[in-house]
Order: structure tokens, then C-alpha cells, then sequence
């Protein structure tokens, strides 16, 4: 350990971010037929304060890539200024190449990858969408691809819904619909999580474009709510 | 030239007795012997184009470039060596991502060129560098100000703002020909055409070599390359009214 | 003891070193049409001692751009001082009058770098030909979100449900000072790292109005 930085003050070994400070929650991201969409919702948190209600956290990157992000927001923030200069690079070029999702994927693996290996991770588990193409890197630089994939609380509420409702050959509305319920369930379960939302979705014809935030509707109807037992019928009354 | 044998031409670091910088004014002259170029300042833009004098009947078509993005709201045409040029646009394209990282903002257009020209005359300072033979001129949009300009940066390092400039071979001919337009009446289709049609009133196609028109316009708070379509009705246009001209002046001298 | 009276500190201040200043604070700022009002309470701690009880807290960064300070007071002096130069070169080289987003795009750039070291939340606000009255936030991480009401410190926890409640678009300039003064006075009220007077800073286009309201005048209460 002697390569450690000693600080001065308080003699404790200086650290890089260790942990997040203003967070965003689950991204989801789905395959359907003709494109592929990405969902998240609009909230940053501070510890359990939900303290931005408008932050958005799926941005395109060129024409055809969609970036979506849950974690900390600062680190999203200069992960898109970093991409975005070099994506002027290739406009610049001017020669009509652009870099594609599988590209922008590979290569914020590598920069994960990098970060983490420094002891200073970006503090991101980001979802890459292209035309084709659906992608996650999260912050130490593992990545796979897949049919759906979804972040942080998501990967334990809506992959569960997602496995067993999604197909291949869904409509552009029937994976809107999909996307929406599952983020509606995490609405309901995960206590970071937000009713107001952005879909996004990159098609081969289209493009990469992300939807102004909207509320979805929720339903506390059930009967349960309606009639509660108050601990007297021996369910626990919670 | 007078100055040849004298030595004070052989480092821009030494003045010649009446107070001029030979190496820099032989760095122009390698522009004047460039294709002609020419930047409008228009109603609602500012239009680039450059006439690119073709060496070789081998060249394909649209290598070599002279007209250049150096960011979103900016673009440059490179008149002179060619090479020389390139290295403008680097520094040129260096300074404006580095002024987005910093403040957040595009480059204002005035920043922009103020940087390059500082460069363009730190290479006039030096025994060991030798000036640019290149000018460049810059179009760009200021998006805090809503307003687009339009600079020609020379060898010297003098950077000026313009409604109109020229530079090259037909640069003398050229500026005599913008001086009578109306520019603030012209949008930037009409802008490009003019453009196209004073460089080409410049040449004489029986002494000249073959050249390729290049074009680039900043329009719409965009700096963009003229689509190759567009660019080529233009050149159409601006022959076709050129010879119509020349007809009617050869039926007056009848 | 020092962990049982950091863990009622705010994050900004939980991470102070032993003996630091903390401006253990209320800050506000609120945009409306034309302009921004900032404020600040301006209780300066030690731990519970009170080292500073009429401290200015609101840092002139430019000629119309302000920005609240909360956090370590070093760490937040040192900031401002920095932006304040970068912002004055900026000007000269541009021959512009700064504006609100680029000095937040440079406090958000040295926080956002600095972040393992600095203990600095910061909202940055003030009036720009370009976009009029802007307001940005720039909490512990280095993120940086243009706001239409922000609050920051530790006083700010107590009223969250106060100003979602007061906040509505388009108020004019005296419903936003009355706004943001009544709001800094409920969190002064409760929050035991806030106190003191209220300051406050209006700029618009015509230029820039200081005023403080005596710790014994607060507008609080229904």
C-alpha cells in the first residue's frame, strides 16, 4: 500500500468516489420489431431526497445511437460532453461516417473498463441502442448484449415481466406498452423511482428520438386498498 | 525583386530597413498564385467558395479538400498550400472543442479567428518557422448573439471581419465584382451563386488548368459543406449567364 | 461525538475536516421573468459554535451573476475566486458581459474535477442578455441542473415542501422576494446550522439590489 496518496490533515488514504451522490434509477431497453426503445424515468435523487424531478437520462448520441443512463448523474453528464466532442470529430470529417451503437457500446466499455482499473470508476450502468443493436456497460466495464435489458432495480422487477411477455415480433406500440408497465411496476416497488418518464426509440428509417417526459397513469384501486383489515383478520396489518 | 540578394528576405526574425517582413510577404505571394476564393456575408448566412485548381487529370474527384468544418457553428476555406491550410484548420478545430469543454458554449466567431490569427503570426516570429503560405477564411454563427460572421485570416496573422473578401489568383477582379452587389438583399442560394459566378468570371478557361469548384455555407445557426447537387446548378447557372454576357458585349462591339 | 453530531449534518457538511468552517446553511435562488432573486441566511459554524453570525454568503461572481455558497466556506471561497478570474478573463477576451451558463459551466467544471476534495454545493444565478434570469444548481458530485426554484444546505431539508408548495411560474418580482424570503425564514426557523439575517440579492436588467432583513423581523409563520 505504499503507493497510496497520504492526506496531510487527517492522515487517512485519499480516495476517489467511492460512492454516488445524485443518482438516477432503472433504464430499461427492449428489441421490437423494426427498432429498439429505451425507457427511463425523469428523477435524480440525493440520498433518498428526490431532489431533480426533470433530469434527463436518455440522450441520442449521433443519429442513430441512443445512451441511456441509471447512477450518478455528474458522471452521465461528462460521459455525453466526452462523446459528443468526438462525434464532432466526425462531423468535422464530413465524409458521412458516423459512429454506430456497437461502436459507442465497445468503446465506453473500454472506458469503464480504464476507470475502474484506476480505482476512480464512472459510477453508470449505461443502456446502448442502435437500429440493431442493444447493449449494456455498466461501471466496471462488463457488457453484454441482449432482447431486453434493464438496470438496477429494474433488473429485478421488470426482467421478470420482460421475460415473460416479451417476443421478437412485438409492434412499436405493444413494446411502448410493455415498457410502460414495467415501469409503472417500478414506480409502485422501487422507492427512487418516478411516475413521469421519457420513451425513446432508433429505427433504421428514423433515427434515434427520445419523447418529451410524460406522466404514466397509476391505479391504487385494489382491494386491499380499499378494505384494509387493520391487522384484525391476522395478516399482519401492514 | 528588390529584396532578393539583400538578406533580409532569409528569416522572418529580421526587418528590412524600410520596415517589412520579406518572408511573410513571400508567404502571401504563394496565395496569390492559388485558385480563387471568395466569402459573402449574407442576408441570412455566410457563404465559402473556393475554386480548387485540379494538377492532374488522375486527381478523383472531391480529394483533396479546401473547404473545412471546424465545428458546429463554424467552417473555413483554405486558400493557398494546401498543407499549410490543413494546419490552420487543426489548430482551428483544436481551439473550438477546446472552448466547448471549458465554458459550455460555442466559440464566439471573433474568438475563434482571434486565436487562429495569433497562431498564423507566432509562425512570423520565429528563425526556426516559416509563415503559412495559406489564408483562411472563416464562417460561423454566434449563437449568443444570433448573428453570423464572416473573417479572413492572412499568412501575417492579420485577421479582419468582412461583408465580402477574395483571395488567390483573382482575388483584385473578384473583390471589384462583390463591391457591386447587395449583399444584405441576398439570401444564402442567391449568395452561392454570385459567389460561384465571380470566381468563375475570374478565369480564362483557355489559359487555365482544369479546376473543381468547393463550397461551404453557415446557415441556419449550422455550418455545413454545399451539398455536391447544389453546387454543381450553381456552377451551371454562373457559366450559362457568364456566356450570355459575353455574347451581348461581342453583339455591342458589332 | 464528532460522528454523533456529523450524522445530523448535511452531506455538503458531513465531510468536513476537524475544525473546518462550515457555512451549515439556508440558500435559495428563484428566476422570474426578467431577472433572479438569491438568498441566504447567514449563520457561519464551528460544530455548534457560531463563528460568524452575519456572514454574506451570496459571492458576486460578475457584474450580474451571483452564486450562493454552502459547504466547507474554504473550499467555496476558493471556488468562487476561481471563477470569478475565469469569468473575468472571459469577458475581456470575448468583450462580452459573462453570462449565467457559462459561469456555471465553470463552477460545474472545477467541482466536477475536484470532486474528491472539495466539500462545495453551490447555486449559481444572475441576469444575461442571452437568457435573461437563469438559475443553476451545483450540488456535492459536480452536476450541474438549470432550476426554476432552487434551495441548497442543510436548511434547505426542512423546507422542500414549503417551496414546491409556494413556487409557481411566472411570479413576478415581489411575489419572488416575498417567496424566497419567507422560505429562508421556516428553515432558519428549524434547522439549528441556519440563523442569523436573511440576505438577499435581486438582479434584472436595470442592475442589482442588496437587501437583509434583521434576525428579529423574519416573516415567519402563516
Amino acid at each position: 500500500m505504499a503507493s497510496l496518496h497520504l492526506n496531510a490533515a487527517t492522515t487517512a488514504p485519499s480516495q476517489h468516489t467511492k460512492y454516488p451522490i445524485v443518482t438516477g434509477t432503472s433504464v430499461l431497453g427492449l428489441r421490437y420489431d423494426g427498432g429498439v426503445m429505451v425507457a427511463a424515468d425523469t428523477l435524480c435523487s440525493y440520498g433518498s431526497m428526490a431532489k431533480y424531478k426533470d433530469a434527463r437520462r436518455i440522450r441520442t448520441v449521433g443519429p442513430a445511437t441512443l445512451l441511456g443512463a441509471s447512477g450518478e448523474y455528474s458522471d452521465f453528464q461528462s460521459i455525453m460532453d466526452m462523446l459528443e466532442g468526438m462525434e464532432q470529430q466526425n462531423d468535422n470529417f464530413d465524409d458521412g461516417h458516423s459512429t454506430d451503437a456497437q461502436q459507442t457500446h465497445s468503446y465506453l466499455r473500454a472506458v469503464m473498463y480504464q476507470r475502474r482499473s484506476k480505482m476512480n470508476p464512472l459510477w453508470n450502468d449505461l443502456v446502448v441502442a442502435g437500429p440493431n443493436f442493444l447493449g449494456l456497460v455498466d461501471k466496471i466495464g462488463t457488457t453484454y448484449t441482449d432482447n431486453f435489458i434493464a438496470t438496477g432495480f429494474g433488473s429485478y422487477l421488470a426482467i421478470p415481466i420482460l421475460r415473460k411477455k416479451w417476443r421478437p415480433t412485438m409492434s412499436e406500440g405493444e413494446a411502448r406498452g410493455l415498457l410502460e408497465d414495467c415501469l409503472k411496476v417500478l414506480f409502485y416497488r422501487d422507492c427512487r423511482a418516478l411516475n413521469r418518464i421519457q420513451i425513446a426509440k432508433v429505427t433504421e428509417e428514423g433515427g434515434a428520438v427520445v419523447s418529451e417526459p410524460y406522466e404514466i397513469e397509476t391505479d391504487w384501486s385494489a382491494a386491499s386498498f380499499a378494505t384494509t383489515k387493520g391487522g384484525l383478520e391476522g395478516d399482519g396489518g401492514w | 525583386m528588390a529584396s532578393s540578394g539583400s538578406g533580409y528576405d532569409l528569416s522572418p526574425t529580421t526587418f528590412s530597413p524600410d520596415g517589412r517582413i520579406f518572408q511573410v510577404e513571400y508567404a502571401s505571394k504563394a496565395v496569390a498564385s492559388s485558385g480563387t476564393s471568395v466569402g459573402l456575408k449574407v442576408k441570412d448566412g455566410v457563404v465559402l467558395v473556393t475554386e480548387k485548381i485540379l494538377t492532374s487529370k488522375m486527381l478523383v474527384p472531391g480529394s483533396s479538400r479546401r473547404v473545412h468544418g471546424l465545428d458546429r457553428h463554424a467552417g473555413c476555406s483554405i486558400t493557398g498550400l494546401i498543407s499549410d491550410g490543413r494546419q490552420l484548420v487543426n489548430r482551428g478545430r483544436e481551439e473550438a472543442s477546446n472552448y466547448v469543454d471549458t465554458y459550455g458554449i460555442r466559440s464566439p466567431p471573433v474568438v475563434l479567428c482571434e486565436r487562429l490569427s495569433s497562431f498564423a503570426h507566432y509562425f512570423t516570429l520565429h528563425g526556426a518557422l516559416r509563415p503559412f503560405g495559406a489564408t483562411a477564411m472563416v464562417a460561423a454563427y454566434d449563437e449568443d448573439e444570433k448573428d453570423y460572421s464572416l473573417h479572413m485570416i492572412e499568412p501575417s496573422g492579420q485577421a479582419y471581419k468582412y461583408y465580402g473578401c477574395a483571395a488567390g489568383k483573382g482575388r483584385q477582379g473578384a473583390k471589384t465584382e462583390i463591391e457591386k452587389l447587395d449583399l444584405q438583399a441576398l439570401s444564402c442560394e442567391e449568395g452561392l451563386a454570385a459567389a460561384v459566378k465571380v470566381v468563375l468570371q475570374m478565369r480564362d478557361d483557355n489559359k487555365d488548368k482544369p479546376m473543381e469548384l468547393e463550397a461551404g455555407w453557415c446557415r441556419d445557426g449550422k455550418y455545413s459543406k454545399v451539398p455536391d447537387g447544389v453546387l454543381k446548378d450553381a456552377e451551371k447557372k454562373g457559366r450559362e449567364e457568364l456566356e450570355e454576357e459575353e455574347d451581348m458585349d461581342e453583339d455591342e462591339d458589332e | 461525538m464528532a460522528a454523533l453530531a456529523n450524522s445530523f449534518l448535511s452531506p455538503e457538511s458531513s465531510r468536513l475536516k476537524p475544525g473546518e468552517l462550515s457555512t451549515g446553511t439556508t440558500i435559495m435562488a428563484v428566476p422570474f421573468p426578467g431577472g433572479v432573486v438569491l438568498g441566504a441566511d447567514s449563520r457561519v459554524s464551528t460544530g455548534t459554535y457560531i463563528a460568524n453570525r452575519t456572514s454574506d454568503k451570496i459571492a458576486q461572481l460578475s457584474s450580474k451573476i451571483f452564486c450562493c455558497r454552502s459547504g466547507s466556506a474554504a473550499d467555496t471561497q476558493a471556488l468562487t475566486d476561481y471563477v470569478r478570474f475565469y469569468l473575468q478573463q472571459w469577458e475581456v477576451e470575448t468583450g462580452r458581459n459573462a453570462t449565467v451558463k457559462v459561469a456555471a459551466h465553470l463552477m460545474r467544471k472545477i467541482c466536477y474535477q475536484n470532486k474528491d476534495n472539495l466539500s462545495a454545493g453551490v447555486i449559481v444565478g444572475g441576469w444575461d442578455e442571452v437568457d435573461g434570469g437563469s438559475v443553476y444548481n451545483i450540488p456535492l458530485g459536480g452536476t450541474m441542473i438549470k432550476m426554476d426554484c432552487a434551495i441548497g444546505g442543510s436548511g434547505s431539508t426542512y423546507i422542500y415542501g414549503l417551496t414546491d408548495a409556494l413556487h409557481k411560474p411566472n411570479m413576478t418580482k415581489a411575489e419572488t422576494v416575498a417567496m424566497v424570503k419567507k422560505s429562508i425564514s421556516h428553515a432558519m426557523a428549524r434547522d439549528g446550522s441556519s440563523g442569523g439575517i436573511i440576505r438577499t440579492c435581486i438582479v434584472d436588467e436595470s442592475g442589482v439590489e442588496r437587501e437583509y432583513i434583521p434576525g428579529n423581523q423574519l416573516p415567519y409563520g402563516p
